[in-house]
């Protein structure tokens, strides 16, 4: 298809509103689905069904070539959102080819066998569709944000895309010096991306996660048109990807759409996951400085932390909402408003397949020093791991985390966003609620032997950021 | 006071927006910063409750409250689960109408506005547009920063935070939203009980001046070392709210800069790769606001880019847009539409907006409409009688030795001035 006035645009809700409401059970609906298809690749097999929450239900679907489809019926909205989670991210690349996975989030969006440059975008925009991914250590993910009516078109063009895209060198070399300014914007001109970049290259040593994202410049710079062709090769396929559809739309209709679209895709085995590579144990703390134009110095501390999956991480999570969690937080009362050491402080926990970083930054006032603030933490995690939360501190952070929670679910995308994560990385899209239970769960005596287990620091990581005045 | 609700079962949240019609255009001239340091110093908690003790109460509420102020507005805008609204409303009441603006507070919160001044030093991108504003409105209150500056802040004091919370807040008109998992009748009763003060005073008036564009094409290098890459500001005067041309303007910006498929973003990374982003915004108010294009180039073709960028801007003035891109710009605006108003409080802040800034109402009711009537013909008409691509502010941050050359050699350059960026 070569024009973009030609793909079909069916009226879904049109089509809805005459259609009778379906109570058909998802068995029967994939076995007439099944009836007189003979490809093994376009057979459905109904999976499952989990709720999701009180009043919705989470569906899994399996292609005949491998594919996960996971459907979330909500009619909060007329909108759609369509997700596609590939299970590759940076750590599936290697020395010397850093950024390749985060290089196809924009060579995606070019020519197909059937689509012309330039025609995803056109196509996506005329019907209304917010079109963008993202990529991490562990994932690639695709999504649009559309109305209802849309549906058709993005299952048509997605699955074209996850087979059919055509890398000539033309758009390798456009995309390439796309990215290169990314990481310009992102990393060489602004001091906490070049932090960020220094802790994880300095925190591992043979773990993937030592490397950024988004690739050195060298790497970047250097990849070839046949490096593309072979990542996609051998990352995109059906059986190594997760579609989350998840809004206001007929769930048959859809999985007729994607029958017809993707069914004709071969079964390729999703690439056998490379062995973990095992990060060496730190025994010591490792101090990095970085000399950079900025006006006032920062601390950019990294603790080893648990994987996402962990059963310490949860407790984890409370113990960083306890002490970075807004304004009434211990760390923002002591650092930004008490002493007044640092302009705002914040920290994070990579959400990791492997373990990563509990990553904290101050961001210390002028005429401060960072050493002070340095102190100051260590001061107050040592009070939180001999004597934990209070029960006020406690409620405060679960509350939070709720609240957070719930608001992650407020639109459709951000429920596919939810399940495609927890699919991608904790292997169970309806897991999502099974963490907010969690966090619940979590009491003083958790918090405390977590910040005991992981927030020491010999176990840490440092960049010292110290203006340049040269 | 006016009371807005838009329920919702969908989650057991409620949002929750108190708005004012002040902001930083009320800022008396050498006390910019006031209206923000009023706004976030009610932050600070109510009389009678230590701010420590304010903030636990909040926070065990499952509740989160902010405030934004704008150069137009001040928002407190929080948000609950479902079953702690009631002792939100009571908390919130506390603050707006019993601020305890406390010394001690202030004068940390003063000191806390000069090191974010300090710290906004690191942030190119923000750099770039506060001097793009100066430099296309000058002394018009339009060109003001709302965070003021460190002398603008030194000449603040705690009785003159108190004479404009009095004189603009305390007793004035005001709007309240609330979004969530609440019936009309219920919020109606709750805000009815919670802020039985209605608002006597009338809305400030700011009996602004129009904006005026300095003639020809003027740079400014905002000059930071070690620049590997350049934020870059092209653009002129836009046009105002109730301007007639307003549809038509939105429908031709769209087809040039607003979309992934405009020849701006198409041209300039399309084709050349040259910037990660390529944009053109429209803003509208009272009096002629900016319009305005946006690249982040590479320093080595960051003048290219800056000379593509204004052929581009002549042929879209002067040659107007086609009928196939005005098509595709109507239906992206109609088509997207629904993705502003898809949760409880998008709706209400459309809402609000029509309230609290003027925006007439149709513009929200009628938007598809609006923007499907407009016809190729008025929508070149617009752009031709309100963008200029004679009268512009070219700015640009970057390394000062490494673009001036370049820029200086732009088609139309009147003059080039370079500012230190630590002096923004």
């Amino acid at each position: 298809m070569k024009n973009a006035g030609r793909v079909p645009a069916l009226d879904q809700a049109a089509a809805d509103a005459q259609a009778p409401p379906l109570m058909v059970a998802p068995e029967k609906v994939v076995e007439r689905l099944n009836r007189g298809v003979s490809k093994r690749n376009a057979r459905w097999t109904f999976v499952g069904e989990q709720p999701f929450g009180d009043a919705l239900a989470l569906r899994r679907f399996r292609l005949g070539n491998g594919l996960t489809v996971l459907t979330l019926i909500d009619r909060a909205a007329p909108t759609v959102s369509y997700h596609t989670w590939f299970r590759v991210g940076s750590r599936h690349e290697r020395p010397g080819k850093t950024g390749l996975a985060h290089l196809f989030e924009h060579l995606m969006i070019n020519e197909t066998r059937a689509r012309p440059l330039g025609e995803f975008d056109r196509v996506m925009e005329r019907e209304g569709a917010e079109a963008n991914a993202a990529t991490w250590t562990d994932w690639t993910y695709y999504y649009e944000n559309a109305p209802r009516a849309a549906l058709p078109v993005l299952v048509e063009l997605e699955a074209d895309r996850m087979a059919n895209l055509v890398l000539r060198a033309p758009q390798v070399t456009s995309e390439k010096e796309v990215v290169a300014n990314e990481r310009k914007m992102r990393v060489d001109d602004d001091v906490e991306g070049k932090a960020l970049e220094l802790l994880y290259a300095t925190a591992f040593r043979r773990h993937p996660y030592r490397w950024p994202t988004i690739g050195w410049m060298t790497d970047i710079r250097g990849f070839t048109v046949r490096d593309c062709r072979e990542f996609y090769r051998r990352h995109y396929a059906p059986a190594n990807a997760t579609l989350v559809i998840a809004g206001d739309f007929d769930e048959r209709r859809a999985l007729i759409l994607v029958q017809k679209h993707y069914g004709k895709l071969p079964r390729k085995e999703p690439p056998v996951s490379m062995a973990r590579p095992k990060e060496p144990a730190q025994r010591a703390e490792r101090v990095t400085q970085l000399r950079a134009p900025t006006p006032t110095e920062k601390l950019l501390i990294g603790y080893r932390a648990p994987a996402f999956c962990d059963p310490d991480t949860p407790a984890l999570v409370v113990a960083n909402e306890v002490l970075f969690g807004g304004r009434s937080s211990r760390m923002h009362r002591l650092f930004c408003i008490d002493k007044e050491i640092a302009l705002s402080v914040r920290g994070s926990i990579a959400p990791f397949v492997d373990p990563g970083l509990f990553e904290m930054w101050l961001f210390v006032r002028e005429g401060k020093r960072r050493q002070d603030a340095l102190s100051l933490l260590d001061s107050e995690l040592s009070k939180l791991g001999t004597r934990g939360p209070t029960r006020l501190e406690l409620d405060k952070a679960v509350h939070q985390l709720e609240l957070s929670f719930l608001h992650g679910l407020e639109t459709a995308g951000g429920k596919a966003e939810q399940i495609g994560f927890y699919e991608t990385v904790a292997r169970d899209g309806a897991a999502v609620f099974d963490r907010l239970a969690a966090y619940r769960e979590v009491g003083a005596g958790d918090v405390k032997r977590v910040v005991q287990k992981y927030l020491n620091p010999s176990r840490r990581t440092r960049i010292e950021i110290i203006p340049d005045r040269s | 006071m006016s009371v807005f609700v838009e329920s919702s079962d969908i989650l057991p949240l409620v949002d929750l927006e108190i708005a004012f019609a002040v902001g930083g255009l009320q800022d008396p001239a050498g006390q910019e910063g006031l209206a923000q340091l009023t706004g976030h110093l009610m932050h600070r908690g109510p009389r009678g409750i230590s701010r420590q003790r304010f903030e636990d109460e909040l926070a065990a509420l499952g509740a989160r409250l902010s405030v934004e102020v704008s150069m137009r507005s001040t928002r407190f805008r929080a948000t609950v689960l479902r079953r702690n609204l009631e002792p939100l409303l009571a908390l919130v009441a506390r603050v707006i109408w019993r601020p305890a603006f406390r010394a001690g507070d202030f004068a940390k919160l003063r000191r806390q506005a000069g090191a974010a001044l300090t710290a906004r030093l690191d942030d190119d991108q923000t750099l770039g547009a506060l001097r793009f504003r100066r430099a296309l409105f000058g002394g018009h209150p339009y060109g003001r920063t709302l965070s003021g500056s460190r002398a603008s802040l030194d000449r603040i004091d705690l009785e003159k935070i108190r004479r404009f919370y009095r004189r603009n807040i305390g007793r004035s008109e005001f709007v309240v939203g609330i979004a969530g998992d609440v019936t009309e009748t219920d919020a109606q009763a709750l805000v009815a009980s919670y802020f039985p003060n209605p608002g006597v005073c009338r809305r400030p008036d700011s009996k602004l001046p129009a904006t005026r564009a300095r003639r020809g094409r003027h740079v400014i290098i905002v000059d930071k070392p070690e620049r590997t890459q350049t934020q870059l500001f092209i653009g002129t005067l836009g046009t105002t709210t109730r301007d007639a041309k307003l549809f038509p303007l939105i429908v031709s910006n769209t087809a040039f800069g607003g979309t992934f498929s405009g020849p701006l973003m198409q041209q300039v990374r399309g084709v050349r790769g040259w910037s990660y982003g390529a944009y053109s915004r429209l803003l509208h108010s009272t009096r002629r606001d900016a319009w305005y294009m946006w690249t982040a180039p590479s320093a080595e073709y960051s003048a290219d880019c800056a000379a593509l960028q204004l052929d581009l801007m002549e042929r879209w003035i002067d040659g107007g847009i086609k009928r196939a891109e005005l098509t595709f710009a109507q239906r992206y605006l109609i088509n997207s539409h629904c993705f502003d108003r898809d949760t409880p409080s998008k709706r209400l802040e459309a809402m609000l907006d029509v309230e609290l800034l003027g925006v007439p109402r149709r513009y929200v009711e009628e938007h598809d409409r609006l923007v499907s009537d407009v016809t190729r013909e008025e929508a070149n008409a617009a752009t031709a009688a309100r963008i200029s691509h004679r009268d512009l502010a070219i700015v640009v941050v970057a390394t000062a030795a490494d673009v001036e050359g370049a820029f200086a050699r732009l088609p139309g350059v009147k003059s080039l001035e370079i500012v230190p960026f630590d002096r923004v």
